[in-house]
């Protein structure tokens, strides 16, 4: 049956809303009040009548499919919903009560529970019903509720919708003490369209709702009266307001064009680009210049500076040259004096000047001179961590780390004695740039004008470089530093953050993980596996934190073997689980039967384990190795159900063996736990899996004909041991084969980051 | 016309917030570090009692020093403080119209809020706003107050503050701000740029760290004692006591520690467990104060309570 609907506009006007929250705000606003509509059965898809226990969460929100666009502006958030039913659906339900026994006595008499139940649903006791559950019986009301009008449901629903918009940072202005990311200024609510189109009425932190909105602060417009969507799309771009971030991105690129010569281009940035798209209600693009003098300074200085701090896009010719040009975006039409490109040519100046000014000064006092005068000792790199809290302390630490970093990377023959040297030295110097003024003031630049300065005070080339990339990888996808000595170095810094940072009690948790924590770790696993291949964490976490466990440890109140095993599973279980899934692209039940097996087994190298990973990928969805994974879940189980204690460490005694599978199975785990071994040793994973694999038809034939749990203790005993052996010596040496499922079964687990 | 000198900006804006109906204030005679500081706002945004204020305040940051040789940046500078406890609901609109008022033609501008949160750790005090961008320039500070002396603020004050030297230089279209004309004979440099250098060097250079110390413990031991001797003062019968309570003295001290710990941070002889306790120190300090300040409006407060009750 079709319904006659009506649309509706909601737009709350602002003051400026941060640009970086702006987006995630507007999805939030659409998909919490279709979701409150949806409740309110004001949405036309919905039947007439739903049951719904009484105790029970709300039925789940279906996905937010209906027609409701949103848009945004710094100083608006809108949704459009095209169909909204004029009267809210008539209810019917089921309202669950307490249980039959509790809800009368032993007489039959209606108790207490049975009177306030019915009371509290406006019900007669003698109304009640009586319910069959998987619990039993139950008492229940039926309800009807009729549907109100929607202006009169939505006055209600709006005014909490608003407030449910979260932002990480609130505030509050006025007396009602309502929080939101900035003061609200107006509310358009519209409910149909042209004549018959009439206002939501609310109020909120002292705002009226009404029909009305506002333009761009410059075209001088006050309230502009709306009477629906069209209306009101058309008198805000009259007023210089495009309220569709996709169309300012269009105009973001095509103004770049329009303003640039035909050999210049604007050196692309997606995240400046949403930042001018998030921060303007009218885009308009300029060209500006500065004095090409400048272009001595290094490139990446100029570019942060027009780019973090000026917000211009930075220009480069057709050979990528960098061009003494920048582009700046409007919030508004044009810059008709020409006044507007001046002064942002003069802030600009003014900026490279500072740059120039920093530059020259910072050189009177080279970075080793600043290390070795102690300038560290006086820099704060956690201040939770007392004595230890300054870069001097955390360079110290750092150096102590690297040095067994090295120490294996040299008995490798990776690593030669002069690179060795490189690393120690880079570590000295890589935060000493902390001190320098250029990075005070440009703070984003901090390890590339640690690189950029060493270099120009004749720092050996490897030493500038390691300085340079030492905080890369930056994120799980970017690049590593290009050299061993600069991953050795960055890879100090990191575990150091890390294990420092669970010591100060800074540990990631939910959402917040305000020291970049796990960001660090990423780093870690990244770096074991793609530049320092073989590193074993495991030893390199307790190293440090023996040499280092009375400042580190004792600031966490704990014992430094506990700090390790924090340390440990937030890098196994969280950090290398989290690679392998996204960059290793390995399937979610491969990851954990390898993520579990290095728990059994307690190493923690992470090339080592993606190898076994990617060698389990291609062997798993063999009918072998199935029915090999079944067998190990079986063998888990019945590991689990058996007192280990009785048995582990031993070996089955093949005199007790009454029947020809045991016997078998026995023969055939002897020879493929020496074959596994031997291939492991030599890196051959797929090969020890295939070889694995090998093993089912004795499995099954085990399994088939031999009782495990036999009357007799000595045979029962005996053959628990042989089983515990091959769960440990085949079904779980290289990876824990009980955790791999079936294609299409593993579909169901969640996957989290 | 001709753009406004130096000092007909600030009777301009004087002039713009009085007929917004704020009082004019004096300049704090004390070393501060912002407007923020001076007890004008300090204290006045707290309690529920309405406020608004204006003020020009020179402002002294020891490690902005660079003198005299950077253009653009002042170890000494002149903000102008406005305080509007509770925010008109256009308050950023009356802001903007403060633009026109020295001489900035908004339709030939482009003017943006961009998010900045505002923080003064020794003080305990946040709030959460803008900085305003005028075609590029950062020309203000914007900031709802959500938290002053550690205490929580209701009503909310919006604080606006303008940095005068760089929207000086912006509006004569100087390329540094020793170039601004202050008066039409005097240039800002003439009368400034010697103190600028004079204050880098003492507060780089020439400071004794061992001086400086001991003036700090000097000013806090002799907050602490006065602060010491108020909450002693418990009893119903040392009322007077407390009325009498020197509490801006207090303060005043505890402003003149925070100056001095700046000059030690300049002179670069604060080690990081130093400096956290120095702040933590500050910080008790003022937070005392704010409590102080707050518990003695409470019998006015109940006099305003009184004054509302229908008769």
């Amino acid at each position: 049956m079709s319904q006659a609907t009506l649309p509706l506009l909601v737009e709350i006007g602002c003051e400026e809303i941060p640009a970086r929250f702006l987006r995630d705000a507007e999805r939030q606003f659409g998909e919490r009040l279709l979701g409150a509509l949806r409740d309110s059965r004001l949405l036309p898809d919905l039947g007439s009548s739903e049951q719904r226990n009484g105790d029970s969460p709300a039925p789940e929100l279906r996905s937010p499919k209906p027609a409701a666009t949103t848009y945004s502006t710094p100083r608006r958030l809108v949704v459009h919903i095209v169909s909204v039913l004029p009267r809210q659906s008539d209810l019917e339900e089921q309202v669950m009560g307490p249980a039959a026994k509790i809800a009368f006595d032993a007489s039959g008499k209606p108790t207490r529970a049975a009177e306030n139940f019915a009371a509290k649903n406006g019900v007669a006791v003698e109304e009640l019903l009586q319910v069959e559950t998987a619990k039993g019986l139950y008492m229940a009301a039926r309800k009807a509720t009729s549907g109100r009008p929607a202006a009169e449901v939505l006055s209600d629903v709006l005014p909490r919708v608003i407030k449910s918009v979260a932002f990480p940072k609130s505030m509050v202005w006025e007396t009602t003490g309502v929080r939101f990311v900035r003061p609200l200024r107006w509310i358009l609510a519209l409910l149909g369209e042209g004549d018959r189109a009439r206002s939501i009425h609310f109020d909120l932190a002292g705002v009226r709702s009404g029909k009305h909105t506002r333009g761009h602060r410059g075209s001088g417009a006050g309230r502009l009266d709306v009477v629906g969507f069209a209306d009101y799309a058309q008198k805000l771009r009259q007023h210089f307001v495009e309220f569709d971030p996709e169309s300012r991105r269009q105009s973001v690129r095509s103004e770049a064009n329009v303003v640039l010569e035909a050999w210049q281009e604007a050196v692309a940035d997606p995240e400046l680009e949403e930042w001018v798209v998030n921060s303007t209600e009218w885009v308009a693009g300029l060209r500006g210049s500065f004095d090409p003098r400048f272009l001595k300074l290094p490139r990446e200085i100029l570019v942060t500076v027009m780019r973090d701090h000026q917000k211009y896009f930075a220009v480069e010719d057709r050979e990528s040259k960098l061009q003494p040009n920048f582009v700046a975006m409007l919030n508004r039409d044009r810059d008709a004096t020409g006044a507007i490109r001046a002064g942002h040519e003069r802030v600009l100046t003014a900026r490279f000047n500072d740059a120039e000014f920093f530059w020259n000064a910072d050189q009177k006092v080279p970075l080793a001179q600043r290390f070795a005068d102690g300038w560290l000792e006086r820099v704060t790199y956690q201040a939770k961590l007392g004595d230890q809290g300054s870069y001097a302390a955390k360079i110290f630490r750092m150096k102590a780390l690297a040095e067994q970093v090295c120490a294996g990377l040299e008995g490798q023959g990776r690593l030669a004695a002069s690179q060795r040297a490189h690393v120690l030295h880079a570590l000295e110097l890589c935060k000493c740039d902390l001190t320098t003024q250029m990075v005070q003031e440009f703070t984003e630049l901090q390890g590339v004008v640690g690189g950029l300065y060493a270099r120009a005070q004749g720092e050996p080339p490897e030493v500038a470089e390691a300085i340079y990339d030492h905080y890369k990888p930056v994120h799980i996808e970017g690049d590593c530093p290009r050299s061993v000595v600069g991953a050795v170095v960055s890879l100090a810094d990191k575990l150091d953050a890390v294990i420092a940072g669970f010591a100060a009690g800074l540990e990631p948790t939910g959402s917040s993980d305000p020291f970049a924590l796990r960001r660090a770790g990423n780093g870690i696993v990244k770096l074991a596996v793609e530049s320092l291949h073989g590193l074993d964490l495991t030893i390199l976490v307790n190293q440090t934190l023996r040499s280092h466990a009375t400042v580190l440890g004792a600031q966490a109140g704990l014992d430094s073997g506990e700090l390790a095993q924090r340390v440990d599973v937030f890098l196994r279980e969280e950090r290398m689980e989290f690679y392998f899934r996204e960059v290793g692209a390995l399937r979610y039940d491969t990851v954990r039967a390898i993520v579990k097996r290095t728990k059994i087994l307690q190493d923690l190298v992470p090339s080592a384990a993606l190898a076994r990973g990617r060698a389990l990928e291609r062997v798993r969805d063999t009918d072998d190795f199935l029915a090999l994974a079944a067998a190990a879940k079986r063998t888990r189980n019945i590991r689990k159900s058996a007192n280990i204690l009785d048995i582990s460490g031993g070996r089955p005694d093949p005199g007790l063996f009454s029947e020809d599978a045991e016997r078998e199975l026995y023969a055939a785990y002897e020879g493929l736990s020496r074959e596994i071994q031997k291939l492991s040793d030599r890196g051959e994973f797929e090969e020890a899996f295939r070889a694995t694999a090998t093993i089912r038809p004795h499995v099954d034939r085990f399994f088939d004909k031999v009782l495990v749990m036999s009357e007799d203790p000595s045979v029962r005993r005996n053959r628990l041991m042989l089983l515990l052996r091959l769960n440990e010596e085949v079904f779980t040496s290289l990876a824990d084969l009980s955790e791999i499922e079936p294609i299409g079964a593993e579909g169901g687990k969640a996957r989290n980051g | 016309m001709s753009s406004l000198n130096f000092q007909d900006m600030l009777a301009a804006l004087s002039r713009f917030w009085a007929d917004q109906g704020c009082v004019v204030a004096l300049p704090y005679d004390l070393e501060v570090g912002a407007g923020t500081m001076c007890p004008e706002t300090f204290l006045r945004v707290l309690g529920p009692r309405p406020w608004k204020v204006a003020y020009v305040q020179p402002s002294r940051r020891p490690a902005d020093g660079r003198y005299g040789e950077n253009p653009n940046r002042l170890l000494k500078h002149t903000q102008m403080q406005v305080i509007l406890k509770p925010p008109p609901p256009d308050i950023q609109d009356v802001y903007l119209a403060s633009l026109e008022a020295l001489g900035i033609r908004l339709a030939d501008h482009d003017i943006r809020f961009e998010e900045d949160n505002w923080e003064a750790p020794t003080l305990g005090a946040w709030g959460i706003g803008w900085q305003v961008m005028l075609d590029g320039l950062e020309i203000t500070q914007f900031t709802y107050f959500q938290q002053c002396g550690g205490l929580d603020l209701d009503p909310i004050s919006a604080e606006i503050t303008y940095g005068l030297e760089r929207i000086a230089a912006f509006l004569q279209n100087v390329p540094s701000v020793y170039d601004v004309r202050w008066s039409n004979d005097h240039s800002y440099g003439e009368i400034r740029l010697e103190e600028e250098l004079e204050l880098s060097i003492y507060d780089f250079e020439a400071a004794s760290p061992e001086a400086c110390r001991t003036l700090l413990d000097t000013y806090e031991a002799e907050a602490l004692r006065l602060l010491g001797s108020y909450s002693k003062a418990k009893d119903p019968k040392d009322a007077e006591v407390r009325r009498r309570f020197p509490l801006r003295k207090v303060y005043e001290l505890c402003l003149k520690c925070s100056h001095l710990f700046n000059i030690l941070d300049a002179r670069g002889v604060i080690s990081v467990t130093e400096r956290v306790a120095l702040i933590g120190r500050i910080r008790k300090m003022a937070t005392q104060v704010a409590r102080i300040y707050v518990g003695r409006l409470q019998p006015a407060l109940a006099e305003i309570a009184a004054e509302a009750q229908p008769a």
